[in-house]
């Protein structure tokens, strides 16, 4: 379904295609305010495009005769998805930088280094500041934390949730006062509920969670990060036919970057 | 959080086991600040915000006679006293199993605490291997010895030894080594998770002659130190303790650190201490 297929009036048709929103991905992308903002028009007007746009997107499968391949989608489009996804903060402004504004939704970041050298606090420190409300500038999201080797310390989660809390409170003080109507305060027991943390102990249950993981996402459509650490520990072990080892590891590969593509979620992979 | 959906009967005939299950941090935050094995010293303690974290596998690296076993039989008598009330099994693969000691360190009042220490000596990696199967018996047996107290401590002194004797520096016993290293370390953090308990492993120390290798380098004795077994073994483990020794203390007598190398919860840092008749505790710095 094109734009121009959207039953809504033609003003704000023409609006929409002048401000660049070619494409329903596009549209399903932007927030009410940002959206009213390129329109130039009331906020409550700007909500009713989008639920319009969305209930549109549910009955997209039924006809697509623009794509030649169910599912396929020219560059322009993804372009204007790419530029209006949204980053996870790692919480360093020069890792910021170089990563490109963040950790990227739907794809595949792996962190590697020694032993001692960070990459478990790195993990924890995005499956915290993946919940930064949005109006906040973070995402909202829910993350879901895969612990192959026990070093996951609740306390040192409590630590890094209470560090982001008065992180958020300095930059956005008014925060407190205005949360909108029905939500709570920030608080560190809630960032610490907002975590599905699972504990596996052998790489059987590994590939049953990698398995599961596709079921689980789609129970919990706000998880916006996964994290697995570490993705290779079991794998060192027991193995001694090298080439099946291999198959398995690029099987859960592939099944996570298909996770991380349907589901826009960001997937971490801290190996060793 | 088990999703509401996995109740299906249809499921059961293909799924012979449960489903995977998501746990709450919120729902663990007490138990793990609450589960933490005292050293026995307040500073040392404090080193380790409270002191050893059930549930992880913590290593005490450091060179001969810089007071690893010490710490090892100290934590084994602190064990069934502390709020933990545990009892410990001691797996020591240097010989012999230093008793006179472990008798001197115990207090005279109660001579009934070496009751709660179990030792078993492991003289190979399948000799280990096949004691940690036996010892997952145990802890999931505890009703078995109703007057013992459960096992919640685990001490393995000292890993190093096991791999010495047995292996070449070829490429493909390193590779066995290797392997065998996660399959140890595996088996430990299962224990220690499925049972909630402390698992405390010594391992010795080789010198560094040059370049970065990654691994923890540390000065002990005038001379540059590292963990043994190298960067893999370095992979297995959660936490990392460093003891060195130097020689210029007052009076000529030597000052040893307790560091940290690396730990999930805790900040790189170090402090004194002193190894004393009745045990081993930390110095403040003022007290020289």
């Amino acid at each position: 379904m094109e734009i121009a297929d959207l039953p809504i009036c033609t003003s704000h048709r023409a609006k929409l295609l002048a401000a660049g929103y070619s494409s329903l991905a596009a549209l399903s992308a932007a927030d009410p305010p940002r959206l009213a903002l390129d329109l130039n028009i009331e906020i409550p007007e700007a909500e009713d495009i989008l639920k319009i746009a969305v209930c549109a997107n549910k009955f997209k499968g039924a006809d697509g005769p623009s794509s030649v391949i169910k599912g396929a989608q020219n560059a322009w489009d993804m372009l204007s998805d790419e530029q209006s996804r949204k980053h996870i903060n790692t919480g360093s402004g020069d890792l910021n930088n170089i990563l490109g504004g963040g950790i990227h939704c739907k794809e595949v970041t792996e962190i590697g280094g020694v032993p001692g050298i960070g990459k478990t606090q790195l993990g924890i420190q995005l499956a915290i500041n993946v919940q930064i409300p949005v109006e906040c500038g973070g995402l909202g999201g829910k993350s879901v934390y895969i612990d192959t080797e026990g070093s996951f310390m609740v306390e040192r989660v409590y630590q890094i949730a209470e560090g982001c809390i008065s992180d958020i409170l300095e930059y956005f003080p008014h925060y407190q006062n205005k949360a909108p109507s029905g939500q709570e305060k920030l608080k560190p027991e809630s960032f610490l509920a907002d975590i599905y943390y699972f504990r596996i102990c052998s790489y059987t249950e590994q590939i049953a969670v990698i398995n599961y993981l596709e079921k689980f996402l789609g129970e919990h459509k706000d998880v916006r990060i996964v994290i697995i650490d570490s993705v290779t520990f079991h794998f060192r072990q027991d193995f001694d036919d090298m080439a099946l080892r291999t198959r398995v590891l690029s099987g859960l590969s592939l099944k996570l970057m298909k996770l991380a593509k349907t589901y826009n979620l960001a997937v971490s992979c801290l190996p060793y | 959080m088990r999703p509401a959906a996995a109740t299906h009967p249809s499921n059961s005939s293909s799924h012979s086991q449960q489903e995977p299950r998501a746990a709450n941090p919120l729902l663990l935050l007490p138990s793990s600040r609450a589960a933490k094995l005292s050293l026995g010293c307040p500073i040392l303690d404090r080193l380790l915000s409270g002191g050893l974290p059930a549930a992880s596998v913590t290593e005490i690296a450091g060179e001969s006679a810089s007071g690893k076993t010490q710490l090892c039989l100290q934590l084994a008598l602190v064990a069934p006293l502390s709020p933990m009330s545990s009892s410990c099994l001691f797996l020591h693969s240097d010989l012999p199993f230093p008793l006179r000691r472990l008798r001197g360190l115990a207090p005279k009042s109660r001579p009934d605490l070496l009751d709660h220490v179990l030792v078993a000596a492991a003289h190979s990696t399948s000799d280990l291997l096949s004691l940690l199967s036996r010892a997952q018996h145990l802890l999931t047996h505890p009703n078995d010895s109703p007057r013992r107290l459960p096992i919640r401590l685990i001490l393995l002194d000292s890993i190093a030894s096991l791999f010495r004797a047995d292996f070449d520096a070829s490429p493909a016993d390193l590779r066995r080594r290797s392997a065998l290293f996660f399959r140890i370390s595996a088996k430990l953090k299962e224990l220690a998770h499925r049972h909630q308990c402390v698992v405390v492993v010594t391992n010795q120390v080789v010198d560094v002659v040059e370049g970065e290798t990654g691994n923890t380098v540390e000065w002990s004795s005038g001379r540059r130190v590292s963990p043994a077994l190298g960067l893999a073994w370095a992979n297995c483990v959660n936490t990392r303790l460093f003891l060195t020794r130097d020689a210029d203390g007052p009076n000529g007598c030597s000052r040893r650190r307790m560091k940290v190398a690396f730990a999930p919860h805790l900040p790189e840092r170090a402090c004194e201490f002193a190894i004393r008749r009745d045990g081993v505790f930390g110095v403040e710095p003022s007290e020289r």
